[in-house]
């Protein structure tokens, strides 16, 4: 009696199609990916209310200590001295176009005069709108919400 | 006389395709940052002949350091602004409402009163629309 062969099986996981997956995630990625232009370090405050903000906005990061940051929205941001330099900012992002939106990424924890004269300084330079950067409220663990 | 010949292959070698793409993956995930994109809209005037308000005509929030508020000059919290706002803001809509924060009050303060401000719809039926942040320098200009 003649014994047929049994056939061999491949004991190898198949990994043609690896590389191909790979490189779906990798587009993924490149098309999802948000070039931050400001990595500022700053506890930002919580709101209810949050818009999505228009992208390559200029940014202006104020933290705690008062350390000012500004990007037109299209390289990463660089410090100025102080409020003063804001305005010269400001004024030569808007001339260049004069619908561009400002946001003021600013610590919670910073007095308000830091804030008023970047605002100030805005408001001078006739810039249209400003989106005050913020995070989700959520409740805290006392049962309060933070703020 | 026979010359051996080396068989050489025509396919790509992709073997290592997989790994180059999974380390790519793993560097953008490691450098990757989530970027905080969403927050509050504020307009600011833009012609110059913004007409000058009465403060008796609107509403003053004071924000203290520590984050109290003296609305009209009177206690109260955050959750009261909005209940004593509305019977003003329905005899007169377009009622000027003005948020003065102290200089050494924190920024976080000033921006939870102005979200509050800004879910009026929500919370009391009608949006509060002429809401003013005036900076030291306007107010020393044009407040008296």
């Amino acid at each position: 009696m003649r014994l047929q062969v049994r056939s061999v099986q491949n004991q190898g996981i198949p990994t043609a199609s690896m590389a191909d997956i790979a490189f779906l995630l990798i587009i993924f990625f490149m098309v999802t990916i948000n070039f931050e232009v400001d990595k500022t370090q700053v506890l930002l405050p919580r709101t209810d209310l949050r818009l999505e903000i228009p992208k390559k906005s200029a940014y202006i990061s104020v933290t705690e200590a008062g350390q000012i940051r500004v990007s037109s929205g299209e390289e990463i941001s660089v410090p100025v001295p102080g409020p003063e330099d804001v305005l010269s900012f400001a004024t030569g992002v808007v001339a260049a176009d004069p619908s561009k939106a400002f946001v003021l990424k600013a610590d919670r924890n910073v007095p308000y005069s830091y804030v008023d004269k970047v605002i100030d300084a805005l408001k001078q330079s006739k810039a249209e709108v400003i989106y005050l950067l913020s995070e989700q409220e959520t409740v805290d663990t006392t049962g309060g919400t933070g703020g | 006389m026979k010359f051996k010949r080396d068989q050489v292959s025509d396919e790509i070698p992709t073997a290592s395709m997989a790994d180059i793409a999974f380390l790519l993956i793993i560097y953008f995930m490691v450098t990757t940052t989530f970027a905080a994109t969403r927050g509050l809209d504020f307009s600011l005037p833009q012609e110059e002949d913004t007409p000058l308000v009465e403060k008796e005509d609107s509403v003053l929030i004071e924000i203290q350091p520590g984050g109290n508020l003296l609305v009209d000059g009177n206690p109260k919290q955050l959750d009261e602004v909005l209940d004593y706002l509305k019977p003003k803001l329905e005899v007169n809509r377009m009622k000027p409402v003005i948020i003065r924060p102290d200089p050494m009050a924190e920024y976080g303060y000033m921006v939870a009163v102005f979200d509050e401000l800004r879910q009026a719809e929500d919370k009391i039926g009608f949006e509060v629309k002429n809401v003013s942040i005036p900076t030291q320098r306007e107010i020393e200009m044009f407040w008296y």
